[in-house]
């Protein structure tokens, strides 16, 4: 009896050293096979419980139970020990977290694409739809209709791009206000951006290609305030909420009256004299506006005595210019990676 | 226009801050593009010189007595050799400042200059447009008074915008009106008598014949005792002032009378005119005429002409001929004051290649009356010139004033949004040179001036209330938009795929649709501003090609028109260009990654914008790897192409680059198919591998199709997932793994039943050729 209590205390004292060496839970499982697994020592002991006398067996098996209770305490103990020390050894590590991201594989929408929606969306939310049309016109849609007649001395004033006698690439957007207004009865509200071709000569601030943004409204009881009251909205949606717009008398054959209108420089606010966006006045061209001429709005057979409406057309890449601040015109056009990348 | 402002302050009183008159002048609706800052001139006077002698220790140098209207005259030195007693000039005392110099007491060669005698170049006027030496002031500038203020030497110049629509104020008094209507001040105008009274000797009294309705009006007047000299140094340095050079006499008051009235003028030598009879008529075709800038020209009859019996002496509205030119030899002129109709002058003018600074006024629509302004204005000049001026002849129409326009007050708040009382409307009105009559039943009747002959329509009247009101009065509204049914479609197409794009990792770009290159289906600009840019584009792909070349290993997109000459229209059709370039070189003849990918990037673009998968099969197409281009279609239709470039065009100097593209054609994408949903099945499914060897011309879309339409739709899924050729497999084959995937609905499908359908399409892919590997 004291033989087996002693190879007992042997055998705790032994299996307590190894879960203490042990020092993750493979090594403790590892552990607890030697000992009490189906073949470990605990096992060989109780085999030899056969070999005591009668009444010897039950203090026998009492003893090896007790200590296989206390051994399996402490093998649990040293399971949580062992996990309590992978969660602390886990959270005791750190990263630098400055170290530079991996980039993920992303496009851009061009800066130009990105000006007209952010427009359409200002002029969406006010009920206007957006349209688009063929960048080659007859001379009818570009000018006759719009009030210009073949002497008209506008016309030159447009340096268009011809391709025949009759057909020419649209110098401008407003085209689309007679497709718009031929196709549908008013009330029109629509936005129709799109490429435009002139022969300028190209530098810093002109393109021989470029976007317009065309804008009409025609209902009754439409005014220049209105024209007003929108623009200088759209101003606020480009290019923040204390923007000022100014408009000037000017002349378009299709508009009557008709405004330049400006805005307040983005960039300087008007407080440099030698800013470089504004050349010290303080404003930005925007582009032209007015109240549709009465003539355009017999052509699409509008009866210019019930209803009324305004028109403007911007460059989308002047809008640009002046949004992002853009040195050159010519960035926008064939645009290299970089100029992409910082404007996304 | 370029504007001195001492020019306008003759005719209105002006602020003397220039930019409070460049603001003012932009919210008329005249820009101001550029302001010339004259430099400051101060101490500068008119002197006359009172005796000249040598000085006695300088050959070159003069000494003068010059008064310079206090009581003792001043003594100044001068090298200048244009001098001689009796004269005007302009002298800077001791103290005066000049752009360059500061006059300070000095001694020349041992006598004390009291001062400089001063050329116009000291003045910051152009040297050669001007006398040598010491500018000659007229004999009656009074001494003492100050130069640059008698001269306006010292206000700034301002480079004026004026629209096409306001010829009438291409003119000094034209802008000098505007500015005292908006000022609310008095408009100071010169003269409108003409002084020529007399009649003509006998036989001396110029006729005009004309003989073309584009001539409106003509007023001749002659002219005698003429003698070429330069004009008045006040004359002459107006014009400097408004960049235009002094001649003479005779053609600075031409100029100056344009440039002051708006009215266009020519003077002919009266001894060149054929029996003293002018002729308005069409050129005869092949007529040459010789133009005083030295040129031959051969008309047409498009070409309006004033011509004496003989031959034409003038292009009518552009230039005058060498034959008619007032010369040294001249001593008498007949005057032209004519309306011409502004397109014909403008169509000759773009014919000839010919425009001068008339021209830029007879192309518009000046108005009729103004010759008559003009004449009496050039005779004004002339006559203070000593010249004897004669009756003024008008020939032509008879001036009619211009229609009245009825305006209903209630139009001005309709269409401006801004309630302005009747008088305050008809004050604006009348503050422009319009005459308003009330009419009863809250409308007027208003008659525009003279000279505003672009005043036609109600509208019109209602851009000058606005003007006058000042835009900046119209207060801002935002308006509430009815409803209408107008579609944004296309406009958002186009805007989704460039999101998707984006989002697949491409760059957007927008490139040149004018371009260099031409194919038979190219349509082409009739002036193009280069050869670079005389055609329009029929493919995105070029000029993403040269993108590739310039930028190196990217990614990119572009959205935009192509176009293509079809019979007598051309056809513009709307696309969308993905691509991508790389360094490397596909890993093997028969493996090409990247191809895949593009097509990846293909199929997930169109399924994202349409709800639809599209079929792809082989294809060839010019631009195109031969055998890597493939086409996609839905419902039959192609919706895009795609493929490696091929590497004989798409190259980066000698080198090829690898790189692949796919074009979407926006216009035939199918409208969006919304996708339903099916729940996932009850049972689950199963799926069998076979690794397949077949011949190399098996496409993989094929094998499926085959496996598909054996079993039919008790499969769900299938995907031929692994190619290899190579030595393992038999010549002229390749092996093929595919992957099915078998559910039933009713059950869960059985190991049974999952190997009788293998079983199957063993079958029916033995019936075909293939081979089944293990």
């Amino acid at each position: 009896m004291s033989e087996l209590a002693g190879k007992l205390d042997d055998l705790h004292r032994r299996f307590g050293a190894a879960v203490a060496t042990a020092g993750d839970t493979r090594a403790l499982d590892a552990v607890r096979v030697e000992f009490l697994g189906r073949s470990g020592e605990v096992t060989v002991l109780r085999r030899d419980i056969g070999s005591l006398p009668a009444q010897d067996r039950p203090a026998a098996g009492k003893a090896i139970n007790d200590v296989v209770a206390a051994m399996e305490e402490k093998l649990e103990q040293a399971r949580a020990r062992i996990e309590q020390r992978a969660v602390e050894d886990e959270l005791a590590q750190t990263v630098d977290v400055t170290f530079p991201a991996i980039v993920p594989l992303m496009g851009t929408i061009n800066p130009v694409r990105r000006i007209i929606e952010d427009v359409s969306a200002y002029f969406g939310s006010h009920g206007f739809a957006v349209v688009v049309g063929p960048e080659i016109e007859p001379d009818y849609y570009n000018f006759d209709a719009l009030n210009i007649p073949a002497d008209h001395p506008s016309r030159e004033s447009f340096e268009s791009f011809w391709l025949s006698d009759t057909l020419l690439l649209r110098p401008h957007t407003s085209p689309m206000q007679i497709r718009t207004m031929q196709l549908h009865r008013p009330p029109v509200a629509v936005l129709a951006p799109g490429k435009c071709y002139r022969r300028d000569a190209v530098d810093a601030r002109h393109l021989f290609q470029f976007h317009q943004i065309e804008g009409l409204l025609v209902a009754r009881d439409v005014h220049f305030g209105h024209l007003k009251g929108m623009l200088t909205g759209m101003c606020r949606a480009l290019f923040g909420q204390d923007q000022k717009v100014r408009f000037r008398p000017s002349f378009f054959p299709f508009t009557e009256p008709s405004a330049e209108v400006d805005t307040t420089c983005p960039r300087c606010k008007g407080l440099e004299r030698e800013c470089r966006m504004c050349g010290g006045s303080g404003w930005i061209e925007l582009g032209g506006a007015g109240m549709v001429h009465p003539n355009v709005l017999r052509e699409v057979d509008y009866d210019p005595d019930v209803y009324a409406g305004w028109a403007f057309g911007f460059g989308a890449e002047r809008l640009g210019l002046a949004r992002y601040e853009v040195d050159d015109i010519r960035r926008f056009i064939n645009s290299d990676p970089d100029f992409l990348a910082q404007l996304q | 226009v370029r504007v001195p402002i001492s020019w306008l302050r003759q005719y209105v009183d002006l602020p003397r801050d220039t930019q409070a008159v460049v603001g003012r002048l932009a919210m008329l609706g005249f820009p101001v593009e550029d302001v010339e800052e004259r430099p400051p001139i101060t101490g500068v006077v008119v002197g006359r010189i009172v005796n000249l002698e040598k000085h006695p220790n300088a050959d070159r140098l003069l000494i003068g007595r010059v008064d310079v209207g206090k009581e003792t005259p001043l003594t100044i030195a001068t090298a200048a050799a244009n001098v001689a007693a009796g004269q005007m000039i302009a002298v800077a005392a001791i103290g005066a400042r000049l752009p360059h110099l500061l006059i300070e007491p000095r001694k020349m060669r041992g006598i004390a200059s009291e001062g400089m005698m001063i050329s116009a170049d000291e003045l910051a006027l152009p040297a050669d447009w001007f006398e040598d030496g010491i500018l000659q002031l007229e004999s009656r500038a009074r001494p003492g008074a100050d130069v640059a203020a008698a001269y306006g030497l010292d206000d700034d110049v301002l480079e004026v915008e004026v629209t096409t629509n306001r010829a009438d104020a291409m003119c000094m008094i034209g802008l000098a009106r505007e500015l005292a209507a908006s000022y609310g001040v008095a408009l100071r105008l010169p003269s409108a008598i003409n002084p020529g009274t007399q009649e003509e000797p006998p036989g001396e009294t110029p006729r005009v014949l004309i003989e073309s309705s584009d001539c409106l009006r003509f007023v001749a007047q002659r002219f005698d005792g003429i003698r070429l000299e330069p004009a008045p140094a006040w004359m002459r340095i107006r014009l400097a002032l408004a960049g235009q050079r002094p001649i003479n006499n005779v053609v600075d008051v031409s100029n100056y009378v344009m440039l002051e009235t708006g009215q266009p003028l020519h003077f002919y030598d009266s001894a060149s005119i054929e029996n003293g009879r002018l002729i308005v008529r069409d050129a005869t075709p092949g007529e040459n005429i010789v133009t005083l800038d030295g040129v031959q020209r051969s008309l047409s009859g498009q070409s309006l002409v004033i011509a004496d019996e003989r031959q034409p002496l003038c292009l009518a509205g552009l230039m005058g001929a060498a034959a008619g030119e007032v010369k040294e030899t001249t001593t008498s002129i007949v005057l032209e004051a004519a309306n011409f109709n502004g397109p014909r002058i403008r169509r000759m003018s773009k014919a000839l290649g010919l425009r001068s600074e008339a021209s830029s006024r007879h192309e518009k629509d000046l108005a009729p009356a103004l010759t008559d302004a003009g004449a009496a204005r050039a005779a004004q000049l002339l006559v203070e010139l000593g010249v004897t001026a004669y009756e003024a002849h008008a020939f032509g129409a008879a001036l009619a004033s211009n229609a009245p326009i009825t305006l209903r007050l209630g139009e001005v708040e309709r269409l401006l949004g801004v309630a302005l009382a009747p008088t305050r409307i008809a004050g604006h009105l009348e503050a422009v040179g319009c005459t308003v009559v009330p009419r009863p039943s809250g409308a007027i009747d208003v008659v525009p001036p003279s000279w505003r002959r672009d005043l036609a329509i109600a509208a019109d009247l209602i851009e000058e209330v606005a003007r006058m009101e000042g835009y900046d009065a119209i207060e801002c509204v935002v308006p509430s938009v009815p409803a209408h049914e107008i579609s944004s479609a296309q406009f958002e197409l186009e805007n989704r795929l460039a999101a998707e794009l984006a989002a697949l990792g491409y760059d957007e770009i927008v490139s040149y649709s004018l371009v260099g290159r031409h194919a038979p289906e190219s349509a082409a600009v009739l002036d193009p501003l280069s050869e670079d840019q005389r055609y329009l584009r029929v493919s995105l792909l070029p000029a993403m090609i040269e993108y590739f070349a310039r930028n190196g290993p990217v990614r990119v997109f572009e959205i935009g028109h192509v176009f293509r000459r079809e019979n007598a229209h051309v056809g513009e059709y709307a696309l969308a260009t993905f691509g991508f370039s790389s360094t490397a070189t596909p890993e093997a003849a028969w493996r090409d990654s990247s191809f895949l990918r593009l097509k990846g990037d293909c199929e997930a673009l169109i399924r994202r914008v349409t709800g639809r998968y599209p079929e792809t099969s082989r294809d060839a197409r010019d631009g195109f790897h031969p055998g890597k281009t493939a086409v996609m279609m839905i419902d039959g239709r192609e919706v895009a192409h795609l493929g490696q470039l091929d590497p004989r065009l798409a190259r980066k100097g000698d080198a090829a680059l690898w790189a692949y593209a796919c074009t979407v054609l926006l216009d035939r994408l199918p409208e969006y198919a919304l996708p339903r949903y099916s729940p996932p099945p009850k049972f689950p499914s199963t799926y069998r591998d076979l690794a397949i060897v077949v011949p190399l011309d098996d496409t993989a879309a094929e094998i499926e199709r085959l496996i598909e339409s054996t079993l039919g739709p008790a499969c769900t899924g299938i995907r031929v997932f692994y190619e290899y050729r190579g030595p393992q497999v038999a010549a002229g084959r390749k092996s093929l793994a595919v992957r099915f995937t078998l559910q039933r609905f009713d059950a869960t499908i059985t190991d049974e039943e999952a190997d009788l359908a293998v079983e199957r399409v063993v079958n029916a892919l033995r019936k075909r050729g293939a081979v089944i590997r293990q």
